[in-house]
């Protein structure tokens, strides 16, 4: 029925902050143009991998602090992103897919391996990712398959013994196919995970191959539904520790929680409704009483007590730089902070370096509603979640799953009330 | 400006919509090629004969050009069930440009003999409700169906339908609905009229009994979905524009049209407009605007507190499919929210994207298999939840799910009927 | 050092240089092919992808529509697999003066070129996406010509009757014997050690580096002006049609439909380096609006990439020509004789030209060495169809389509822009013996699409690794160049989709990946050469 909430977008701020208020009683749909970004990621829930010099953070909470003021982690505080963390971890565990599970805290990061070989800060991390940590170093058998063109075992192992890390790697491509497929994907190598004959196959092709000494590294494919018991079953047959690596999309652990995170949301009576797209509001006073949606070729319209914008950044199509060079916020055309001037330069000519518009977004006040240029805020009953918000650059600074949660939740808390009294904290325990 | 004048903004300020005739073409630029689609597709993930929506869709069509043929036979194996466009985070309507393209493919193949029966019901209904019983008992023998199978290629063993050897359009004739202070319209569908006419007239009890006077408007035939499916573009025109001209006059009037089948008002409401390139008929046009599928009416009803329907206790366990095509409405699950009105009613909602027969796609001898294996995910759910009975909005899925599970399935609105005290537990449990 | 020797060097490997090669290499000569990079990474590689029916140049440039008129049946003919035959529009805009097209129809009929004036409705027709203010349009033989393709097809052809081609070989020093050029001092580029080549003659088909080139054998007062013209590709097929304003040449007035992609062409601006071709905020506006004129909606359609070519403007001092807008220069060519010149003997050098005459300036080069040398070689570049070409099918836009088709239940698909296999991917790579993946995509458009590498380059970078011929520092130095590469090509016109391929391709490679933070490869970062590159 008529939701008061409507939650725009289903990446991993709009889900978050939807099963939240789910949970606490409230209705709420989620509308999306299609579902987000959970697909594309790696599935881990990385707070803070990198600082605003580049520096390799080993301690993300603590490096909260040395982030520039209007950084959108100043929204929630240390102690949201540590409460964020633990809610998502119990939701995990709560979940379809339980007992699979995520470990770790927002404390300390793991170094995880990458599907190009490099060793990369995460956060909090699925249980069949961890055994990758490879802080003290290591000889790692990387398994790959020769059907699967979105993982290089050789190159990963290479490009990790090359590292400063300590890591001796050597890579093993198995020929193993899904079905026979020619051409089959990291989804489909999952669910023939999935399959007790083809796991006895991998075992059988790659016992002999390993030496003792080794953790064994996969693609981040060791089951769709069962993750737990397909990755556990690994790790009791070949004896040690068994990690995945993140592939690239579609990535596995990113679906798994998608699924979760959808399924907790229909089971606490919230729905995902995809192919609505926000095309404006109507306002009366400082609210926002009217959302039109449209769907297909018809605007119908919500009148929700509030909305949780969650729409994502630029990749996602919250967020958009028209040929006129203006950015806009895409739904609801809120104010955008820190685009650059038109006619002034935009991007550099340095892929790798800092762009002048990575940090745009929209700005908003502690409560998480928009503002203008002058600060104000400009509605009482928008708040924005997620990649949407200014002042960060998620992919470099590998923040974007810490923010989209954070906010995420702490959207849903300021809505129905148990937001934690203090925000802000960041600053003042950064000190 | 203010930020009230920016909020009032829609995004279409900037964002003018295509007016160059290239409304669906034009969206694979959106494309960013993040496989989200694949993933959802539940035909590429049984076969590798089908390569997938973004494969033959966004991807494809950057090298097929007007007046060259299409060089991929493959995009054939798409059921059109739609679930990429429903999926796509950015706006690339997949499903229809791999429609417009597989048209074409067929245009130059030329259209096989079953293509052009199945695609058309209303030539099957005319020629089988006559002869009813010798028809249903054909359509159940095995040899008889394997001779068919190997003569037209319709698979043996796929689910038909069976005639029900009266149509409802007749009992619509003989039927006057009270008059009442809301009107609407009822679009019945093929499978209504041949097949299930206690549907039809389920449907035109409910809403009489909630205060509406129902018009059934004359000389409906087929709204061309199955010709469209079918890649037969110019036939099914004719048949939606027929189609639209019986039920514009309704809409004319302001009058809302209801529907059963959740595929055939997918149909008026968006794609015929949008596949057939039929944007500003002016007959499909106003249906379009006034098209609902029925549970999305009766939900809006509730909304506003004008649904006035006593239910009574309906103590037993249903299982819930939103078939794919009910998902490309946009509107949420509203059958599920009305059942869950029914005291006592305890409902399973399904997770299956699809249940693979994708109206006439599961029937062919060729994709048999395919659909089967779409479906299976769907049929171990239902199966596994032992109800008294599996619901489904679309008729084809429900024929297919009651061939493949054994599992009695019928309309939501059967359901609410039963607890609305209309029909009885009989009634309800028992074939049409 | 080594020494080897040949009867003809050829410097420059574009269009003109791999012609030349194909041609004397047919006429029986030892031919040498020496490029400071790959083939057709300068001009050739970076134009619009026209192949003239001559229309553009039949009221102000009488000869060079001559040239086309007469040139582009013949490659038609002799290189169809590199020609798409789109056809092509002249189409006066509601800004364009009417009566141009009476001109245009005279000039036309002048140069034979057959043409037709079609109805505004006709014409919208085939082009649905057409300014619908259009007052006149007529159709010409315009097609579009893949450079990459027939400048490889040339030069393997070439290779094939003995030729040697030395990508990534830059002219470092003239030989002169007396008044004689008699070879070059070339540098390996890859490895940095030095050759020497005797030549019994060079030719000189370096375009927009001609002067640097002639300046090394003490020649002076000739000058080439780059003139820089911007290109923008626009993500899929607007228009099936080579689409021209019928006006005098202008800028941004050709769309190409060219492989997946049309071309928005073109600006004309002096630049001093044509090594330093900077894109301006002020092109990229200017070509966008222009395409906005041929095609309502083109701001609004997704913008894939901008580039720069670069023409060249011969001054030379001696002949007094002085021009000052690189657009009124003749689009001619013409051969240099450096003994009549210079007194300097054995060394030619072709001037001026485009792409669609390319053979006809091959032929007109070794024509005029032979004379020099008293040879009577015929060229015979007008009947032979060099490798690729042998069956006479015009390339059509769904072959690639086709034989993806006919693989797919076989083979990966590595780039899924532009329909690359596995198979093809480690041919060519096993062909080129390249370490570079940017040479690879000039090969076979590999991450040449929407997503811009997004997700191929990392499986081409993984599966050059896997041929054993790079190590991980290698692979990775080729990964991240090739990402800085089309960086480049971007960045200027990011917004819209392309932002959001941009932006997800960020996720992927400095998010998921993490690329930026692999181990650096050792000392400066080059890729070194373990195999030499081969044309056969």
């Amino acid at each position: 029925m008529k939701p008061d909430v409507v939650v725009v977008g289903a990446g991993l701020a709009g889900l978050s902050a939807a099963v939240r208020l789910a949970e606490a009683g409230a209705s709420v749909r989620v509308l999306a143009k299609g579902v987000g970004s959970t697909h594309l990621g790696a599935g881990t829930i990385d707070v803070l991998g990198y600082d605003a010099h580049g520096g390799r953070v080993d301690r993300p909470l603590e490096a909260l602090g040395g982030l520039p003021a209007e950084h959108p982690y100043g929204l929630v505080g240390r102690a949201g992103v540590s409460a964020a963390i633990e809610w998502f971890k119990g939701r995990v565990a709560d979940g379809p897919r339980a007992p699979y599970a995520y470990v770790g805290d927002a404390e300390q990061n793991v170094l995880l391996p990458t599907a190009v070989g490099a060793v990369a800060p995460a956060g909090v991390v699925p249980e069949t990712m961890a055994g990758g940590d490879l802080r003290g170093g290591g000889r790692v058998c990387v398994v790959g398959f020769r059907g699967l063109k979105d993982f290089f075992p050789a190159l990963v192992a290479d490009n990790l013994s090359r590292g400063p890390d300590g890591v001796t790697a050597r890579g093993v491509e198995l020929d193993l196919r899904p079905e026979g497929r020619a051409d089959p994907n990291a989804l489909a190598y999952a669910r023939a995970f999935d399959d007790e004959g083809f796991r006895a196959d991998v075992v059988a092709q790659l016992v002999a191959r390993v030496a003792p000494d080794e953790l064994v590294a996969f693609p981040a494919v060791l089951g769709l539904v069962s993750p737990h018991e397909v990755w556990a079953e690994m790790e009791h047959r070949f004896g040690r520790a068994v990690f995945e690596i993140p592939t690239l999309p579609p990535s596995v652990p990113g679906i798994r929680v998608y699924t979760t995170l959808a399924q907790l949301l229909t089971r606490a009576g919230g729905r995902v409704v995809l192919n609505n797209v926000i095309t404006g509001a109507e306002r009366s006073g400082d609210r926002v009483r009217t959302l039109r949606v449209r769907v297909g070729l018809r605007e119908v319209t919500y009148a929700p007590e509030w909305v949780v914008l969650a729409t994502g950044g630029f990749s996602a199509g919250g967020l958009e730089l028209d040929s006129n060079w203006v950015t806009h916020e895409v739904a609801l055309g809120l104010p955008v902070a820190g685009a650059p001037a038109p006619g002034s330069e935009r991007f550099g000519a340095d892929y790798f370096g800092g762009q002048p518009m990575d940090r745009v977004g929209v700005r908003t006040d502690h409560e998480q509603r928009p503002v203008g240029e002058d600060g104000g805020r400009v509605v009482e009953n928008i708040l924005v979640a997620g990649a949407t918000l200014a002042g960060a650059a998620p992919w470099r600074e590998k923040s974007g799953d810490g923010i989209a949660l954070a906010t995420g939740l702490r959207a849903a808390e300021l809505i129905t009330g148990d937001a934690a009294g203090h925000v802000g904290d960041v600053a003042t325990a950064g000190a | 400006m203010g930020i009230t004048d920016k909020l009032s903004h829609s995004q279409h300020d900037h964002d003018p919509p295509d007016v160059l005739g290239d409304l669906m073409r034009g969206t694979l630029d959106h494309c960013v090629k993040c496989t989200i689609c694949e993933t959802f597709c539940p035909v590429a993930n049984v076969t590798p004969l089908f390569p997938g929506p973004k494969t033959v869709g966004p991807q494809a069509e950057r090298f097929r050009v007007r007046g060259e043929e299409s060089q991929d036979h493959s995009l054939d194996y798409c059921s059109g069930c739609g679930v990429c466009t429903q999926v796509c985070p950015q706006g690339v309507h997949i499903a229809e440009i791999n429609t417009q393209a597989r048209a074409k493919l067929k245009e130059r193949d030329g259209f096989s003999l079953r293509d052009r029966i199945i695609a058309r019901p209303p030539l099957l209904g005319r020629a089988g409700t006559p002869a009813a019983p010798l028809v249903n008992k054909t359509l159940a023998s095995r040899p008889l169906r394997l001779l068919g199978e190997k003569l037209i290629g319709v698979h043996h063993a796929a689910a038909v339908p069976t005639f029900a050897g009266r149509t409802f359009q007749g009992w619509a004739k003989k039927h006057q609905s009270p008059p009442a202070a809301r009107r609407v319209a009822y679009f019945h569908g093929c499978g209504a009229n041949w097949y299930e006419p206690v549907v039809g007239e389920k449907t035109v009890g409910l809403l009489e009994a909630i205060g509406c006077q129902v018009d059934v408007p004359r000389g409906q035939s087929c709204c061309g979905l199955p010709l469209q499916s079918n890649g037969q573009f110019d036939a099914a025109r004719r048949y939606v524009r027929t189609m639209a001209k019986r039920l514009a006059p309704a809409a004319r009037a302001g009058v809302d049209i209801l529907g059963t089948s959740t595929s055939c008002t997918l149909m008026l409401k968006r794609e015929a407009r949008e596949i057939l390139d039929l944007m500003e008929d002016p007959d499909l046009k106003v249906v379009s605007e006034h098209m609902y599928d029925i549970c999305e009416y009766l939900v809006m009803l509730h909304d506003r507190g004008e649904l006035a329907l006593e239910l009574q206790p309906l103590p037993m366990t249903v299982t819930y499919h939103a078939p794919c095509q009910q998902q490309g409405h946009g509107v949420g699950k509203p059958a599920l929210e009305l059942m869950a009105l029914i005291p006592e009613l305890t409902v399973i909602e399904n997770d299956a994207v699809c249940c693979g027969v994708a109206g006439t796609y599961g029937i062919k001898v060729e994709k048999y298999e395919i659909a089967a294996n779409v479906g299976r995910g769907l049929f171990d759910q239902i199966e596994g939840a032992r109800p008294d009975l599996a619901v489904c909005d679309s008729e084809t899925c429900r024929w297919h799910i009651e061939g493949s599970t054994g599992v009695r399935t019928v309309h939501p609105l059967e359901i609410l009927h039963r607890a609305a005290g209309l029909s009885s537990d009989a009634e309800l449990r028992a074939p049409a | 050092m080594t020494t080897i020797s040949t009867e003809v060097l050829v410097i420059g490997g574009g269009a003109t240089g791999a012609g030349v090669a194909w041609d004397a290499a047919l006429r029986g000569f030892d031919v040498i092919l020496v490029d400071r990079a790959d083939l057709a990474e300068g001009t050739s590689g970076r134009f619009h992808g026209l192949l003239h029916s001559g229309g553009r140049y039949v009221v102000k440039d009488p000869v060079a529509a001559d040239e086309c008129v007469a040139e582009n049946p013949i490659l038609r003919r002799v290189i169809p697999d590199c020609i798409e035959d789109t056809g092509g529009l002249f189409v006066t805009t509601p800004e364009d003066d009417p009566a141009y097209g009476d001109q245009f129809l005279a000039g036309c009929q002048r140069a034979g070129l057959p043409t037709e004036e079609i109805g505004v409705d006709d014409a919208l027709r085939m082009e649905p996406r057409l300014n619908p203010g259009i007052k006149r349009a007529f159709t010409v033989p315009d097609a579009s010509i893949d450079a990459w393709k027939t400048v490889w097809s040339l030069a393997r052809g070439a290779a094939q009757h003995g030729a040697r081609v030395l990508t990534y070989h830059a002219v470092v020093a003239l030989h002169k014997d007396g008044d004689a050029v008699t070879g070059a001092r070339v540098r390996d580029e890859l490895s940095g050690e030095e050759l020497d080549i005797e030549a019994g003659f060079t030719l000189n088909a370096s375009g927009a580096w001609a002067a640097q080139i002639v300046k090394l054998a003490g020649i002076e007062g000739i000058g080439v002006i780059p003139g820089k013209g911007i290109m923008i590709a626009m993500n899929h097929r607007l228009v099936n049609t080579v689409i021209n304003r019928c006006t005098m040449p202008a800028d941004g007035d050709i769309l190409v439909p060219i492989r997946t992609v049309s071309v928005i062409g073109t600006t004309d601006m002096r630049e001093a380096d044509p090594d330093e071709l900077p894109v301006t905020q002020a092109e990229v506006d200017q070509m966008l609006a222009d395409g906005e004129r041929l095609v309502p909606g083109l701001l609004q359609a997704r913008a894939l990439r901008v580039w720069a070519g670069v023409r060249p403007l011969w001054q030379d001092e001696r002949s007094g020509e002085q021009a000052t807008d690189t657009r009124d220069v003749s689009r001619t060519h013409a051969v240099v004789d450096h003994s009549a010149r210079d007194g300097t003997r054995g060394l030619l050098t072709m001037s001026g030209g485009k792409l669609t005459t390319l053979r006809l300036m091959a032929q007109d080069l070794v024509d005029a060495m032979c004379k020099q040398q008293g040879e009577d070689r015929p060229c015979t570049t007008a009947e032979v169809r060099p490798p690729g070409n042998e069956d006479g099918e015009l390339y059509t836009l769904g072959s690639r389509l086709r034989r993806r088709e006919g693989t797919q239940q076989q083979e990966q698909l590595i780039c899924e822009c532009e329909l690359i296999g596995r198979t093809k991917l480690e041919e060519t790579m096993r062909r080129r013996g390249t370490q570079n993946l940017d040479d690879i995509r000039r090969s076979l458009r590999l991450g040449m699409g929407p997503c811009q590498g997004g997700f191929c380059i990392y499986r081409a970078a993984g599966i050059l690794h896997g041929t054993g011929r790079l190590d991980g520092a290698q692979a990775t130095a080729s990964l991240t160049s090739f990402l800085s590469e089309r960086w480049h090509g971007m960045w200027p016109i990011l917004y819209g989709d392309q932002l959001r391929q941009a932006r997800l391709d960020d996720w992927i490679f400095q998010g998921l990946l993490g690329v930026q933070h692999l181990p650096p490869a050792d000392g400066d970062g080059r890729v070194e050469a373990p195999a030499q590159e081969t044309v056969a």
